[in-house]
């Protein structure tokens, strides 16, 4: 019983923060010139491991800057950068937490 | 032939004895040097090697961190890892968690460059990290010509060297000996001369005596020539005891089996002018004769520290009995006897002889050395006032 109860929890937990994800992430950067995959590549390529481009992401959305940006100079003088995030820290991590699983390299190399 | 190998005395044999001590400690020294050499040769010749395959798998890892790029930018694309049959690779992340590896290849971050279990790597840091990789790994298959041609090395001038130390080591012992062997042959003189000066003349006296037929003397005379054979033979019995302790190590033994009865009734009869002194009656009781494999010298001696010892402590007019039985002689007297509290203190040292036993006589310590060399057990029974029995079995 108890075991339902956490899996059911968990489940709820997951489709939450898929919700927090697809309506504050995916929303917006569907109508942007590159595609959501892209930022996330170019984070592997500056940062590498799962902490450290989760909390360079985090980092960003929570305090956007020219500096901290992993995108190009180009991109950014053509597209400028965003506006700082609206999500808690909770949602954040949600959030963050499902790009990465949707996006990452681990289990998907052949 | 030298006078102390004709007396039974092996100079020659503490000779070997020192030589092949230092020999052993020579050639482990030799093996030990040999050793570190070639360990540092063959880490001077693996690294020689390594530096040479740097470039070939720094070219691969160029090759391959290409590769990785492309994959990189089309990964939505495909997710194929990129192989070659000339390498393998592996990529880490920055927390060295295995992102993909087309073998097993584990991440080491105290090299660059090494070899391991005949597999040749590299470790690359990229100045971007493609896919998340931080370390990038090129595995090759080392040839291990080098291996063979430094295994060859090794074995040929370890070998020389080995030979040259060995000749060498021969030539520094022929000097280091020369001291010793002048020593041996200052002993040498010294026993020589001492054998003729003392142990001659006192087996001249014995002998002598031994011939005088003592029934045609009168008895005043007959008394005084008891008294210089039982002087004589205690000097002679001293030098012995003397000689056995001073050369103990460097007597040979000449092994053989022994009739002890035969040995028993030997001693009986050289002891008993000395018996005689204090009117002690040596009686003998044959149960079964027995054989003793062992040097008659040494065990005579043994049995004549044993009897000394039973005359010494037996009272005037005691007497002494030798028993011999199967695989067993012993001496029992009618004298002093020894204290409870004694005896264990006397068979601790007949076990555990030590210089200190001084107090128990020089003839204990030679009866203990020899059982210890023939393995024979010591039993002493004994009563104040009554006597002790020594018992010796094999």
């Amino acid at each position: 019983m108890v075991k339902k109860i956490v899996l059911v929890l968990l489940l709820m937990v997951s489709f939450l923060g898929a919700d927090v994800y697809e309506n504050n992430c995916v929303n917006c950067h569907k109508n942007s010139p590159q595609s959501i995959d892209k930022y996330f590549y170019n984070y592997l390529l500056v940062y590498s491991s799962e902490t450290d481009v989760k909390n360079a992401m985090i980092s960003y959305l929570k305090y956007p800057a020219k500096e901290t940006s992993v995108m190009s100079d180009e991109f950014i003088e053509s597209f400028g950068i965003k506006k700082k995030t609206t999500l808690n820290k909770e949602q954040l991590k949600e959030a963050i937490d499902v790009y990465w699983d949707k996006y990452k390299v681990f289990g998907k190399l052949k | 032939m030298l006078v102390s190998k004709s007396l039974g005395i092996d100079f020659r044999q503490s000779e070997k004895q020192t030589l092949l001590r230092f020999l052993s400690l020579y050639i482990l020294l030799t093996v030990i040097i040999i050793s570190v050499f070639s360990f540092i040769y063959f880490n001077l010749q693996k690294d020689l090697m390594l530096q040479q395959k740097k470039s070939t798998l720094q070219k691969y890892s160029k090759e391959f961190v290409g590769d990785l790029k492309l994959l990189h930018t089309y990964f939505d694309k495909t997710q194929i890892y990129p192989r070659d049959d000339r390498y393998d690779t592996a990529i880490f992340d920055s927390s060295n968690k295995l992102i993909f590896s087309s073998t097993d290849i584990k991440l080491r971050k105290d090299k660059i460059l090494y070899l391991e279990d005949g597999y040749i790597y590299l470790v690359n840091i990229p100045e971007a990290y493609y896919l998340g990789a931080r370390y990038i790994i090129v595995k090759v298959k080392d040839d291990e010509i080098w291996l063979n041609h430094t295994k060859q090395n090794i074995l040929l001038f370890g070998a020389i060297t080995f030979l040259f130390m060995l000749v060498i080591g021969y030539i520094l012992l022929r000097l280091f000996l020369k001291p010793m062997r002048d020593a041996i042959s200052l002993l040498d003189e010294f026993i020589k001369d001492t054998t003729h000066e003392l142990n001659t003349p006192v087996s001249n006296i014995v002998a002598n005596i031994e011939m005088i037929d003592k029934s045609k003397l009168d008895e005043g005379l007959q008394k005084k020539i008891d008294r210089i054979d039982i002087g004589a033979k205690t000097v002679s019995n001293i030098y012995q005891d003397l000689t056995y302790l001073i050369l103990e190590n460097k007597l040979i033994s000449n092994n053989e089996d022994i009739d002890v009865e035969q040995l028993v009734l030997e001693r009986v009869e050289y002891f008993t002018s000395l018996a005689k002194a204090k009117q002690i009656t040596i009686n003998s009781n044959i149960i079964e004769n027995t054989i003793i494999y062992a040097d008659k010298f040494k065990i005579s001696k043994l049995l004549d520290n044993l009897l000394s010892n039973a005359i010494k402590y037996n009272k005037v007019a005691g007497d002494i009995t030798l028993h011999v039985e199967h695989r067993k002689f012993s001496v029992e007297d009618s004298g002093i006897g020894i204290a409870k509290e004694d005896i264990s203190k006397i068979q601790e040292r007949y076990k555990r002889f030590n210089k200190s036993s001084g107090g128990f006589g020089i003839g204990l310590s030679i009866v203990s050395k020899i059982a210890k060399e023939y393995n024979l057990s010591i039993d002493i029974e004994s009563k104040e006032r009554v006597g002790t029995k020594v018992s010796v079995s094999w």
